[in-house]
């Protein structure tokens, strides 16, 4: 049964689900929808999916979009998912629901409240909210010490204090990965106090080896052209 | 093994789990954990729950908090529940899990964006804020057109054309019920347009006769002592 894609690597949860793929063997087709060229508002994209966002899902006649939706299905259907991706135990499993739930509305909000509002508007051709960024910053960092007072708390190096990576260390590394697009002395003033977070992130790009790399290559690029972006958005309004 | 649910029935996600657990019969201690006086600040409750939220559960020596998960880890270990609450299929499964999701970002965080900021904020002293109270009412109006359009389907009167209710279907439905926290003209407003809404609401309150309403009946009181607490903020502006 044929399995579509339909992502865009500068978006976090589609780069989660590339990973998951790659790293499990799947056989899939990568559709590039390119967000930065409104691609996702397209009506062919509106039959994959009416939400026209992304990632979605399309396997054999079934569509499915929300990312850690999927990443349940996908660990739940494609053959020869290792049980620790998505434990089969009801408690691990229930904990895995839960870290995926709270990252909605902490680590989520919070790191698209500040890029949104300082890199990403610019690239829309949008004002950056100054309020809205430093609300969102607010919640991310919040959000970043509590996955190392609370999350990373355990035997294991991974989230929930497991040994082996679950889907949700996937989801949430990518989203601290979307600081990559960021200036660097933000990200280093939002990411160099949290070595635990560091690690964590190093450790999830070894346990995916070596597709977190190379999946992560479109996002590190993006930082430059961004960075012009702004400058000429700044210079045109002095 | 003892089922413990840690709510306050003024919390939508609280009144989601104890209505699911008296609609399936399953058998546990009710903990009220009072958000007006500041309960789920105590350290108490910080043994319970590090994030300091309502609800959570404790089954055994088990604790989880984010109400998805533990509808859920419910409907997974008590084998009493009917199965239409938390489909085995796959894809129907992960069809749940994609409108919960959608919910966090939709449905709720417009839902609160609008009640908290005009009318609960103040049983928490906190003053009303009617820009943030009308950005959400945007988002909520959004979401409700959206479960019209696409999440509630021709087959079946619940959420994603089932004939018979889902988790999701409590979940959001308890959210869209907040609305009784506030003024009724307000509630009239939002909700009037949307009679396929107004519908579901009916249709899940049936299937889970008498505990939707018994669960539900701390609406009224709480309205009124919010509208006397919005007639003293008139009365004496700070």
């Amino acid at each position: 049964m044929e399995l579509k894609v339909y992502c865009d690597r500068l978006s976090q949860p589609s780069r989660a689900i590339l990973i998951f793929c790659k790293a499990n063997n799947a056989e899939f087709e990568e559709v590039t929808i390119e967000i930065g060229k409104g691609q996702h508002r397209s009506p062919e994209y509106a039959e994959v999916n009416p939400m026209k966002q992304l990632p979605a899902i399309v396997h054999g006649d079934f569509k499915l979009f929300e990312s850690h939706a999927i990443l349940i299905y996908l660990a739940s259907t494609l053959p020869g998912v290792a049980d620790h991706w998505y434990p089969a135990d009801v408690r691990e499993r229930a904990k895995v629901h839960s870290v995926l739930d709270w990252h909605h509305t902490n680590l989520r909000r919070g790191s698209v409240g500040y890029l949104l509002n300082t890199v990403f508007a610019v690239a829309f051709g949008m004002p950056g909210d100054p309020k809205a960024a430093a609300e969102g910053e607010k919640l991310l960092l919040a959000s970043l010490a509590r996955i190392e007072s609370f999350w990373l708390q355990g035997d294991g190096p991974f989230l929930l204090g497991n040994s082996k990576p679950t889907i949700a260390d996937v989801a949430l590394v990518c989203e601290v990965t979307q600081l990559e697009a960021a200036d660097e002395n933000d990200r280093d003033r939002i990411l160099k106090p949290h070595t635990k977070i560091l690690k964590w992130v190093e450790d999830v790009k070894s346990a995916t080896a070596p597709h977190f790399e190379e999946i992560h290559a479109t996002i590190c690029s993006a930082r430059e052209p961004l960075k012009k972006l702004k400058a000429q958005a700044d210079h045109k309004s002095e | 093994m003892e089922l413990k649910v840690y709510c306050d029935r003024l919390s939508q996600p609280s009144r989601a789990i104890l209505i699911f657990c008296k609609a399936n019969g399953i058998e546990f201690e009710e903990v009220k954990i009072d958000l007006g006086k500041g309960q789920h600040l105590s350290a108490e409750y910080e043994a319970v729950n590090p994030i300091k939220l309502v609800p959570a559960i404790v089954h055994g020596d088990f604790k989880l908090f984010e109400s998805h998960a533990i509808l859920i880890y419910l409907a997974s270990a008590f084998p009493g529940v009917a199965h239409h609450w938390y489909p085995a299929d796959i894809r129907e499964r992960a069809k749940v899990h994609a409108v919960l999701d959608w919910h966090h970002s939709n449905l709720r965080r417009g839902s609160i964006g609008f009640i908290f900021n005009n009318t609960i904020c103040l049983a928490f002293g906190i003053p009303a804020n009617p820009e943030a109270a009308a950005k959400g009412e945007k988002l909520l109006s959004a979401s409700l057109a959206r479960i019209e359009t696409f999440w509630l389907q021709e087959d079946g009167p619940f959420l994603l054309g089932n004939a018979k209710p889902t988790i999701a279907d409590l979940a959001l439905v308890c959210e869209i019920m907040q609305l009784e926290a506030g003024d009724k003209n307000d509630r009239d407003r939002i909700l009037s347009p949307h009679k396929r809404v107004v519908k579901w609401m009916e249709d899940v309150k049936s299937a889970s006769a008498p505990h939707f309403q018994e669960v539900h009946a701390i609406m009224g009181p709480v309205r009124e002592k919010l509208e006397q607490l919005k007639i003293q903020a008139i009365e004496n502006p700070e």
